[in-house]
């Protein structure tokens, strides 16, 4: 329930769901297996989804319409990744999706003129669509490859690619992460690989979380929240090359 | 008068220090930097709580007010949607790891897995249940392009699910 709640909060706050701590987390410290913990990470990603994006929503902190609109995206991308996932080597993927999100964990950490957020939180009209959709395709197409969510590449895309200020980016991000999350749990559940028994006390903590994240993420200054998002990001980058080196070295070194 | 709420964003403050105003998001298109709250329709408390910043700005337009209205009721049918699938579901999965602590017997199992079940169904459920409830008020709004995006999404997952494609 702790873990959960720390998974919550983060991810409420950052717009990534909270796998990246959660999955870990539950491998490392608690022994589950991992095609245990995924499915019950990808319920958490769910609930905070629905606890985050009620508040932000409430508060007209998430664009409803960008959402949409990247959403379908996001969806095309995820079955299409579903169904190339046969034909290419997910350990090449995730090694160029390490290395692209820690070229972007370090621009996020040591950019030091960062671009210059709108004066105000509604001053904004999202630009560069035609660089949104594609984004968002590609997001949905590693989470389907790689299993990561969508969160640590669409926040960026949105922020640094279409001018989105980063809280509303963040908050957009998390109402979009519960479909796509929804629909993965629920082919998982079909296959009879939920366990109910590990979600329950996830998502009472994970609720919590995001319902606390929710509330801190609008008064947290924006470089704290970029700051903090590129950590997380150096962490998704850690996990993509080690998940890609582990597939790879074996046939290099053959 | 119309009314600004402020939220922290430091960074965004120019030499000047303009006021921060705001948070409408969702419709930004609409309406920029106008929010009019009613007596009728509060806006969260944490929102309530930031002061005015622009206290001299002009009323809107009384269209102009009508459709933020609308769109700020439109919000909060999502965001009800939205707290209700996650009250009511994590209310659940609470009543469920409430029943393992009393004494195991086969109605407490089979309550338990009940619980349990319609817990987790209520919260795959409230996604989708949102994303129909946005396409449907952006409908009504004569937005009937978001209404389609959505009716796309919601067709192109019921196609993964049914078919296992794994998304």
């Amino acid at each position: 329930m702790v873990a959960g709640g720390l998974a919550g909060s983060l991810g409420a706050m950052l717009g990534i769901g909270g796998g990246i701590v959660l999955v870990p987390a539950l491998v490392l410290l608690f022994g589950i297996p991992v095609e245990d913990a995924v499915p019950a990470s990808l319920m958490c990603v769910v609930a905070n989804s629905c606890a985050a994006a009620a508040g932000y929503v409430h508060n007209h902190l998430s664009d409803i319409r960008l959402g949409l609109t990247l959403e379908l995206s996001t969806v095309l991308g995820a079955i299409f990744g579903g169904l190339v996932a046969a034909m290419v080597a997910p350990a090449m993927v995730a090694v160029v999706f390490g290395l692209f999100t820690f070229y972007v964990a370090l621009q996020m950490l040591l950019l030091r003129a960062p671009r210059q957020e709108p004066a105000t939180l509604d001053d904004y009209s999202p630009t560069n669509y035609p660089l949104g959709i594609s984004g968002s395709f590609v997001a949905g197409g590693l989470s389907a490859l790689l299993g990561v969510g969508g969160g640590p590449l669409k926040v960026p895309l949105m922020s640094y690619g279409m001018r989105v200020p980063f809280k509303v980016a963040s908050a957009t991000s998390n109402l979009m992460i519960g479909v796509t999350g929804a629909a993965s749990v629920a082919a998982y559940a079909l296959r009879g690989h939920l366990k109910l028994a590990l979600v329950s006390p996830l998502v009472v903590g994970v609720l919590g979380g995001a319902y606390v994240g929710s509330l801190l993420m609008p008064k947290v200054p924006t470089p704290v929240l970029k700051k903090l998002f590129a950590l997380v990001l150096l962490v998704v980058a850690s996990q993509m090359l080690w998940k890609g080196g582990a597939g790879l070295w074996p046939n290099m070194l053959k | 008068m119309a009314e600004h709420v402020e939220v922290s964003e430091p960074e965004a403050a120019g030499p000047e220090g303009p006021a921060v105003s705001a948070a409408v998001m969702a419709d930004a298109h609409v309406t920029h930097n106008v929010v009019v709250p009613t007596v009728e329709q509060p806006l969260a408390p944490e929102v309530d709580a930031e002061p005015i910043t622009q206290p001299g700005a002009e009323a809107p337009p009384m269209g102009r007010a009508r459709r933020r209205d609308r769109t700020v009721a439109g919000d909060r049918w999502i965001a009800r949607v939205l707290r209700g699938g996650a009250v009511v579901s994590g209310g659940m999965f609470v009543v469920s790891l409430g029943l393992e602590a009393l004494p195991q017997s086969e109605n407490v199992h089979v309550a338990i897995d009940l619980l349990r079940k319609g817990a987790a169904s209520m919260l795959l459920v409230t996604p989708v249940a949102r994303l129909a409830v946005a396409g449907t008020l952006l409908g009504l709004k004569g937005e009937w392009r978001y209404t389609l995006i959505a009716a796309g999404v919601l067709g192109l997952l019921a196609i993964a699910v049914s078919t296992g494609i794994p998304t």
